[in-house]
């Protein structure tokens, strides 16, 4: 059986308890703060819940074609290691961005995004610095934002 | 309203809206034609910049730009490479593609930017002409009428933003739900905060854009990995196709009235209008044999109807200030935050404003029309560029308008925890429009249920628009269900 044919219901399923605990939660506060969602809620479970059988019923079915919307086509299940892949690099930037803190991740991450992937390390560069600049321009020098402190300039001061 | 029509116009021709503007011209188009990259990731990108400004002309140049010529520049992939840049260009690919094959690309170029431009002026004209109607009717709707309408407009994105019509209105709850979090105002209970003080304010919406839309966009461009290589030639016959355009007036026009009435229900998007522009031309027209094998009248009638969807977008959104789509709810984001009210003010007191948006969706189609036109050939060559150029870019400009919406460490957080939820969902199918809609009208609709229950008791569920809109919302969640049973029942027979 294919994997994401077992995601599915599992992310329904996911969807259903997060609706769940909300009702409860809502539920021991005023009517006035919880009416919307107890509302919304007592519906939405009700179709989480239908949705979770259909999606157990298409489990034995073999038809493997995901649901299809209008906006945009599902993401395929056989670039699975892609997706992985970039969700490696998105994980990566963002632990970066703690560790060494944003203006030093933001160029780091372009230049070996673009290098690891076949462009030229005249381009790599390029781009770095460009995001560089355009970061340190607009943010530092403009905005005068207040980076958070990197972890890294904390444990090593 | 004549004052109020050159008080617009004034205010957009300034040197700072028109610099905006051609900004915003000039990203839209660029977008555009980027397969993957859309005028919602777009929109929620430019989000944390422009809310920081202080003049509303400014934001509207900027934004209504890039949203009304998203659809312009996206043809160049639709017909030199066989890939749409943006959903609503996918019909173009019917015949536009067969046509660059076969030495014509100029000519299927110059007619689609022909057709846009007509499609993107008609728009505004119908906005303009649809506004005496719409003002008399918003505004007799009050507190009551306004809670069905949202309720409506949520049921109706639900339901129309695919055949998941479950799934898109579970959507919309979830995003009702997360705009429910922080301190509510009327009890002054702290909901789903976890004591946390980062999330008393709520969660920010460009959060929850980015991360459903920007990230997910990104994912799957990197996924893919495509570095097109192949190079098409333009090609002779530039003035032919506009010709074409000229000589299929009638179709064009047409088109563009479908693209209106796509937009102006909420949640059917401009991915639909193309492919109902598309089957009206096949439906409507003599000599049909050659439709999907290079017909101009194929590229002409998607590429008319999804300019005009933009403008028939902004009538609910400026009327009732419901978004018509998933661009226009970030828009009205933007808006709100610059001190422009979507609802009945854009009719009365706040009325240039409507009519600087009616003047920027017109020139924002002439400049990008012309732009396209002048530079086809080096855009053209820009339609090869190799991913690991885009999307490592993208997603800075993404962590960095996620941080940039309080300057906090747990804003890349939530960035993270949406961006997970939006690439689950588009995995499985389920439509991200609702849940973003759900976010935009969920303060509003728990704030018109509450005043029409202070105000009116339980009354207000007899009033007759109340009854006569909740039979609409009931009609618009039945209706596929019904319709579902209808086609399995001729199915069996």
């Amino acid at each position: 059986m294919e994997w994401i044919k077992i995601e599915r219901p599992l992310f329904t399923l996911f969807v259903a308890l997060v609706l769940a605990g909300a009702i409860l939660t809502a539920s021991e506060w005023s009517i006035r703060a919880s009416i919307i969602i107890l509302v919304l809620g007592a519906i939405g479970l009700s179709m989480a819940v239908a949705q979770l059988i259909a999606d157990l019923k298409n489990l034995s079915s073999k038809n493997t074609a995901a649901a299809l919307t209008m906006e945009a086509p599902t993401l395929q299940a056989g670039r699975r290691w892609g997706n992985v892949e970039i969700w490696g690099w998105l994980l990566s930037f963002y632990a970066a961005i703690y560790l060494i803190g944003f203006l030093a991740a933001v160029p780091l991450f372009v230049l070996s995004y673009t290098k690891v992937y076949g462009g030229s390390w005249l381009i790599a560069a390029l781009l770095a610095l460009t995001s560089w600049g355009f970061v340190y321009s607009l943010f530092d020098i403009l905005l005068h934002v207040p980076w958070p402190t990197p972890l890294l300039s904390i444990l090593i001061p | 309203m004549f004052e109020a029509a050159i008080e617009g116009l004034q205010s957009v021709l300034t040197f700072q809206s028109l610099a905006m503007m051609l900004l915003g011209v000039v990203i839209g188009s660029l977008v555009g034609f980027l397969p993957g990259i859309g005028g919602p990731t777009t929109l929620a990108i430019m989000l944390p910049f422009v809310m920081v400004m202080k003049d509303p002309v400014p934001v509207i140049a900027l934004l209504v730009g890039i949203d009304a010529v998203g659809n312009t520049a996206s043809a160049f992939t639709s017909i030199l490479i066989s890939v749409p840049g943006s959903a609503g260009s996918q019909a173009t690919i019917l015949d536009g593609y067969p046509m660059a094959k076969r030495g014509e690309a100029a000519r299927a170029l110059s007619a689609s930017f022909m057709a846009s431009l007509v499609g993107g002026l008609v728009g505004p004209l119908i906005l303009l002409a649809s506004l005496p109607i719409l003002r008399p009717l918003v505004l007799a709707f009050g507190s009551p009428e306004f809670f069905v309408l949202t309720l409506w407009g949520l049921a109706m994105v639900g339901v129309l933003s695919g055949n998941a019509p479950v799934k898109g209105i579970l959507a919309g709850i979830i995003g009702v739900f997360i705009a429910t979090v922080g301190l509510d105002v009327k009890s002054g209970v702290e909901r789903f905060s976890f004591g946390e003080p980062y999330l008393w304010d709520g969660i920010s919406l460009i959060i929850v854009a980015l991360g459903i839309f920007g990230v997910p966009e990104c994912i799957d461009l990197a996924s893919q990995k495509s570095s097109i290589a192949e190079k098409q030639e333009l090609g002779s016959g530039f003035k032919q196709g506009i010709m074409d355009v000229f000589q299929n007036m009638w179709l064009t026009v047409r088109s563009s009235a479908i693209g209106i009435w796509v937009g102006f229900l909420p949640g059917l998007g401009s991915s639909v209008a193309d492919w109902f522009a598309y089957a009206h031309a096949v439906q409507s027209e003599k000599n049909t044999e050659n439709f999907g094998k290079g017909d101009v009248r194929g590229v002409i009638a998607p590429e008319a109807s999804n300019n005009s969807k933009e403008a028939g977008s902004y009538i609910p959104t400026l009327a009732f200030g419901i978004p018509g789509g998933t661009s226009t709810a970030l828009i009205l984001v933007a808006f709100t935050a610059v001190g422009i009210n979507p609802g009945p003010d854009m009719l009365t007191t706040q009325l240039p404003f409507t009519f600087a948006i009616i003047w920027t969706l017109a020139i924002a189609n002439i400049i990008a029309v012309a732009l396209c036109m002048a530079f086809a050939k080096p855009i053209a060559k820009c339609c090869f560029l190799p991913f690991y150029t885009i999307v490592p870019l993208i997603l800075v400009f993404v962590f960095i308008g996620a941080f940039a919406s309080h300057f906090n460490r747990y804003d890349l957080l939530l960035l993270m925890v949406f961006s997970a939820l939006g690439f689950m969902m588009r995995r499985h199918g389920w439509p991200r429009a609702p849940l973003l809609l759900g976010v935009v009208l969920g303060t509003k609709m728990e704030l018109y249920l509450w005043l029409s229950y202070t105000r009116f008791g339980t009354e207000w569920l007899w009033r007759p628009g109340v009854v006569i809109l909740f039979i609409l919302v009931l009609a618009s969640v039945l209706y596929p269900f019904w319709q579902g049973q209808g086609s399995r029942h001729r199915e069996t027979i």
